[in-house]
């Protein structure tokens, strides 16, 4: 069966012959097939099995449209379900397999459904949700989700890699036929930047596929011309085997762009990218899709479109069949006849629904006006047709047109409503279209080939006036207009036997009746109900005969039924290509301390937050649990010294005459009076009253301070202090930039921090604690001139400080001071006993800034000050937030010392179910204190301060656990704070 | 005291590296320290730039050079602009000051940023995978510059060449900013 | 989406930050009698047209500059782009 059905001519390369494989058997085709015209070349009729039925399927069309020649491409993680045969180019050692059929394809063992489709009409599935109740689960569940879905996926990772980028011209165009490069030519003349846009890895659309001539030249070598000039032009990019998929808003539409499917290896590239291109204006040549005519076993392999069967003749030299029937409705289908009969193929009959004069037909072929085609015989690839009279013709191939429907779709994209035109009896788009978008060709229902390159060089003239490009001289490309008279005609009402409207998702005419019947009138449920249009072809070639037999049983017109809009993709898109590089790691960026690399190197466990990587704890060689690590660096900097990176915290760069009143207003306590060299903690409020970020803030100067913020929320404190600046206090001179990146910051906490520091800052700055007192800040210098920052803050609790210097000095800062520390038994410490540190102290962090609590369950009521004007401060003073039962932030200690405490537990009074009613507050943070030798725990709970040693429940229900803990001051170490102020 | 003196390392410790016609070079020993004008300053900060740099104030998404030292103004929002010249060590600011005394407020950002460069004929058709700004001539000209967002990381690119443009991407992320612009070469060659 | 910034030209709106309507600049006077009130209002109280709707934007990967657009909610048309300092102090906001 080597290529039994090659014919003469066409655009291949009878020099590069390709072979591939079909369900393990190896074919030959050439180069400039695709695998639907290689299948073809071989006489290959049977492809595939319908998704519901299981019923013989073959190739229907020739393009991006295909409903039934689905297939596996490629083999292991490569393996991909659903391709369209049709447009899947042909390359050596293509292997494809056809898909949702059990043992072979000839004999599926589930073809059974078939017989069984009285049970399985439209709407079956929703129906076995009603009856019997428990048979869903049990019976039809899994009885339907074994044997729905076509292909299979590979069920690994894609191994593929996919890209994104973007674009920009000042005209798109969408689509490389006749009238996308008569746009394209006048519009790149013009000197205007022109992207064109094709699906097809041959750009020229019909003019490929046809026999039409274009300036006395035959059509396909004019594209080719065409092609090559615009490809010699720096201001057009052409971008084949690209779908333009999407229109959006403001002139950006989406694009893929397949690069290497048609290589046998992708060698390391992207397969696809994912363009978005923004363009100024678009023009929209996207072409029309022929329809089909709903008849008695309509879909039988060998049955298909018209106009695809002369292009496999014309294009890939490949015949469907070798004794061809045609039956139409339009001129059109009459072109399929002539185009094969020249090339030799034998027309047994053309049958034409219309009651009038034949058009010219080849010799021998039986011509029938004014019938219809009924019925179709023949299992695996259609043997004969009957016709209304009861004449039965004999024929291999069945091309089928009726009419051709203008491609609107992208128009549809922002809601645009299509307009029907009677002379067409198709709908063409509206007027509503998405902005700068314009539509030429067939595609605006100009279904002839003059007609389409008028429109197209036209439209493309204005566009690029319109823009202010020059008028350059080019001439309207010439051709004859052919006929292409229609008259509507949808289905062969004489059928008893089923009639296809849908192929892909096995939905016929007796389904929309059906649907019909049970009260479905709207057009948008009638698709729900029948799943008419719903498959991976979106029913490119379905819907308008579903619409019309909707209309047929309601007695409206087709306009007055109503049409369904289309939204993106016009054809699928892989997830892959969406998710372009984001995968794994490479989801989102990382940001690193310039202490990790050293951190890394101490063998550190570094957690995520935000886009940071922190150092968490660092083991010690014989340490064997984290609890181990954290508990002695906790010890240590309480009884030493130890260091912790505390780069990552926001630090913002506030400056200006204005900067003092400025922090005023956007903190709740009073920044204005704060003495050069000092540094005061400040708590941020919401508008709505709520605590939103709190941290430390250091005047370094009259006009210059230094803000941190919590390592995440830096990015929203710095956007809302903008926000402050621009929109609500124009009138201060204050200037922020964010100053994150340019210090690298440690903290030095413990007994021995000031000794340690004493090594590092340079001899003539004075630490004392007289010089240097709590919360003291300056700009010193370190280790012989190096400028730092000195900061004397405590999350601690102990003598600390944090100290900063330009960030590309950090890594050489964090060994200096480790150096510096190893006569003081100088620790690193990571954010777990950061954690540990600060709830021992009764410290908020951010599982106390919730963004559910006010200053004064925070127990910071009183920093809220009342006598001036604050984000936040006036409506913190409602009722509601300052209720005498209002929550209030403690420390809770389990009864029994060796329980550990959960975060998240709920409080309920002793004695007290744990509902929700119950409910009176819950555990924020809780950490292992070595300190104390317990577990230890913040949280909220209701009138907590007046509640001192009272115990109660800390209800975790997830969690299965109900613990008893007594409620104490937050601050379990060190009350008085005497330790930072030594 | 200490005894020991702190080593400034760059953030890809000085990465250099070619692929075909595309070259990728770490920039290093060049300051930046954000200007930014004074409420209703932007006279006398003028006047000041004049003088001692002979350099305009640049409009927000453009740059201007000095036509006396190697100084380049970067326009990069309303008030606010860098300034952008060679220096190795850590006192840029007062470099600035010296010369605009008091008619700014300045911010060290030399710290802040990774500085990529990146030249060949092929740098747009690398870029146009993760920079969403149009970088035609027509668009973005040779001193254009703007900040804008790559690969989820917030960018200045400036053009310096007809195909050389300079990257700036913040500092703790710079290996996944390399990495991104490491992938376009690769994803085109 | 693309904004026309005033300064910088189309630029693709994934640079941006949206925040909501541009009412948020006229914050009232927190010494006003009526202030908690007022302030409830101003927070908590939104016209939702649908049809044109002046929002405030923030240029985060771009300028910083918040932005005034005038964007009609059911065509998406963005029919005016002011820099947000402008209409504040158009609006007294700088007295």
């Amino acid at each position: 069966m080597s290529q039994s059905h090659r014919i003469d001519g066409g655009q291949i390369d009878r020099s590069k012959t390709l072979s591939f494989f079909f369900n393990d058997q190896r074919l030959d085709g050439y180069a400039g097939d695709t695998l639907a015209s290689a299948l073809v070349a071989n006489g290959v009729k049977l492809v595939g099995r319908s998704f519901k039925y299981h019923r013989p399927r073959g190739i229907f069309s020739a393009g991006s449209e295909e409903p039934n020649a689905l297939v596996q491409l490629r083999r292991g993680t490569f393996q991909e379900p659903n391709t369209r045969a049709t447009v899947a180019e042909l390359f050596d050692g293509l292997y494809a397999t056809s898909q949702n059929h059990r043992g072979p394809l000839k004999h599926d063992l589930l073809a059974i459904n078939d017989f069984f489709s009285p049970f399985m009409s439209a709407g079956f599935y929703y129906k076995t949700f009603m009856w019997p109740k428990a048979f869903w689960e049990k019976i039809y569940e899994p009885i339907i989700r074994s044997s729905a879905g076509l292909g299979r996926l590979s069920g690994k990772a894609d191994p593929d890699i996919y890209d994104k980028g973007f674009l920009h011209c000042d005209v798109l165009i969408i689509g490389a036929g006749p009238a996308g490069l008569a746009a394209a030519l006048r519009a790149a003349r013009s000197g205007a930047r022109v992207i064109l846009a094709d699906e097809d890895f041959q750009p020229g659309g019909r003019l490929n596929t046809e026999t039409y001539s274009v300036d006395d030249t035959a059509g396909a070598d004019w594209a080719s011309t065409a092609i090559a000039e615009l490809s010699s032009m720096d201001n057009v990019r052409l971008l084949t085997r690209t779908t333009v998929y999407g229109a959006y808003d403001h002139g950006v539409y989406g694009a893929l762009e397949s690069r290497t499917d048609h290589l046998r290896d992708s060698g390391g590239k992207p397969r696809q990218i994912l363009w978005r291109i923004c363009s100024r204006r678009a023009i929209l040549c996207a072409g029309s899709t022929e329809r089909s005519i709903a008849f008695g076993n309509n879909d039988r392999p060998g049955i298909m479109m018209a106009g695809s069967v002369r292009a496999y003749a014309n294009r890939w030299a490949a015949t469907p069949g070798k004794r061809v029937a045609v039956f139409t409705n339009n001129d059109d289908g009459w072109r399929t006849a002539t185009d094969l009969a020249a090339h030799g193929v034998a027309i047994s009959a053309v049958i034409d629904t219309r009651d009038k004069q034949p058009l010219a037909a080849p010799s021998g072929a039986m011509i029938a006006m004014g019938s219809t085609v009924t019925d179709t015989k023949g299992r695996h690839g259609i043997r004969s047709i009957t016709l209304a009279n009861g004449q039965t013709i004999d024929c291999d191939c069945l091309a089928v047109s009726g009419g051709w429907n203008p491609n609107v779709h992208l128009t549809c994209h922002q809601r645009g409503r299509p307009q029907w035109r009677d002379d067409l009896a198709a709908f063409v788009p509206g007027g509503d279209l998405p902005t700068g978008m314009s539509v030429v060709g067939a595609a605006n229902g100009a279904l002839t080939l003059s007609a389409a390159l008028k429109q197209g060089h036209d439209e493309a003239g204005s566009v690029a006036a319109g823009l202010g490009f020059k008028k350059t001289k080019s001439a309207l490309p010439k051709a004859e207009d052919e006929a292409a008279e229609v008259a509507a005609f949808w289905h062969v009402g004489q059928s008893n036997a089923r009639a296809w409207i849908d192929q892909q998702n096995d939905v016929t005419v007796k389904d929309v009746k059906l649907s019909h019947q049970e009260g479905y009138r709207s057009v948008e449920h009638l698709k729900r109900y029948t799943t008419l249009g719903m498959a991976t072809d979106q029913g490119k070639t379905a819907n308008m005969l579903g619409l019309a037999v909707m209309a047929e049983c309601t007695g409206r017109s087709i306009p007055e039924t109503g049409t369904t809009i289309f939204r993106p993709p016009y054809s699928p898109v892989p997830i892959g290509a969406l998710a372009g590089r984001a995968r794994g790691k490479d989801f989102r960026p990382t940001r690193l301390s310039p202490s990790h690399e050293w951190a890394e190197n101490q063998g550190a466990t570094f957690v995520e937050t935000g886009q940071w990587l922190r150092a968490q704890w660092f083991p010690k060689p014989g340490e064997t649990n984290w609890r181990q690590s954290v508990d002695r660096e906790a010890l240590q900097v309480r009884s030493a010294v130890g260091i912790c990176d505390v780069t990552t915290l926001g630090k913002i760069d506030v400056q200006g005459r204005d900067a003092a009143e400025f922090l005023n207003k956007v903190y709740a306590n009073g920044f204005a009076k704060l003495a050069v060299g000092k540094t005061r903690y400040g708590l941020m409020l919401r508008e709505d009253g709520i605590a939103a970020d709190d941290g430390t803030t250091a005047r370094l100067s009259e006009t210059r301070f230094v803000m941190t913020t919590t390592t995440a929320n830096a990015v929203a404190i710095f956007r809302h202090l903008e926000f402050c600046r621009q929109c609500l206090w124009p009138g201060l001179d204050v200037h922020l930039i964010s100053a994150t990146e340019q210090w690298a910051q440690y903290a030095v906490a413990g007994p021995k921090s000031r000794d340690l520091l004493r090594k590092i800052v340079d001899a003539d700055i004075d630490i004392s604690n007289e010089a240097f007192p709590f919360m003291a800040c300056g700009e010193i210098t370190v280790c012989g001139g190096t400028p730092a920052r000195l900061f004397r803050i405590s999350f601690s609790g102990e003598l600390a400080y944090e100290i900063a210097v330009p960030t590309r000095y950090g890594d050489a800062m964090i060994k200096a001071l480790m150096k510096a520390g190893e006569e003081f038994d100088a620790i690193a410490y990571g954010t777990e006993a950061l954690g540990v540190l600060r709830i021992e102290k009764g410290h908020a962090a951010g599982n106390e800034l919730c963004g559910q609590t006010t200053a004064c369950d925070l127990g910071m009521g009183r920093m809220v000050s009342k006598k001036k004007d604050t984000i936040g401060s006036t409506l913190s003073e409602r009722v509601d937030l300052n209720r005498e039962d209002g929550l209030t932030l403690v420390g809770f200690a389990p009864v029994n010392r060796d329980d550990d405490l959960k975060a998240g537990a709920h409080f309920v009074t002793k004695g007290n179910a744990a509902t929700t009613q119950n409910d009176e507050g819950w555990m924020t943070s809780v950490a292992y204190s070595p300190s104390l030798g317990h577990s230890i725990g913040l949280g909220f709970i209701k009138r907590g301060h007046e509640r001192m040693g009272e115990i109660v429940q800390a209800a975790d229900l997830l969690r299965g656990m109900n613990t008893d803990v007594e409620i104490v001051s937050p601050h379990f170490f060190d009350p008085e704070g005497e330790r930072l102020r030594v | 005291m200490s005894d020991a003196t702190l080593k400034a390392r760059s953030p890809l410790d000085g990465y250099r590296q070619q692929f075909g016609t595309l070259e990728i070079v770490e920039l290093n020993g060049l300051a930046l320290v954000s200007v930014a004008t004074p409420l209703d300053g932007e006279e006398e900060l003028k006047k000041a730039m004049t003088t001692a740099h002979k350099a305009e104030l640049p409009a927000v998404g453009s740059s201007t050079q000095s036509s006396v030292d190697d100084t380049r103004f970067l326009g990069l929002q309303p008030g606010q602009m860098f300034a952008m010249f060679a220096h190795d060590g850590d006192r840029a600011v007062e470099f600035v000051a010296k010369k605009l005394g008091e008619t700014g407020y300045y911010t060290d950002q030399s710290d802040s940023w990774v500085i990529l460069q990146l030249s060949g004929a092929d740098v747009r058709t690398a870029l146009e995978r993760i920079c969403a700004i149009d970088l035609q001539d027509s668009a973005f000209p040779v001193g254009a510059v703007t900040r804008t967002v790559m690969e989820h990381l917030g960018t200045i690119i400036m053009r310096t060449g007809h195909d050389t443009f300079v990257l700036l991407s913040a500092r703790s992320s710079a290996k996944s900013f390399l990495h991104a612009v490491l992938t376009s070469v690769n994803n085109i060659q | 989406m693309i904004i026309n910034h005033p300064l910088l030209g189309p630029r693709d709106a994934s640079e941006f930050v949206y925040l909501g309507d541009a009412s948020l600049i006229d914050r009232p006077d927190w010494q006003h009698e009526n202030s908690q009130q007022e302030f409830h209002n101003y927070l908590y109280l939104r016209d939702n047209p649908a049809g044109e709707h002046r929002e405030l934007w923030f240029h985060e990967q771009g300028d910083r500059s918040w932005l005034v657009v005038t964007r009609n909610t059911l065509t998406h048309e963005i029919s005016k782009v002011e820099l947000a300092r402008d209409v504040a102090k158009e609006r007294g906001r700088d007295k």
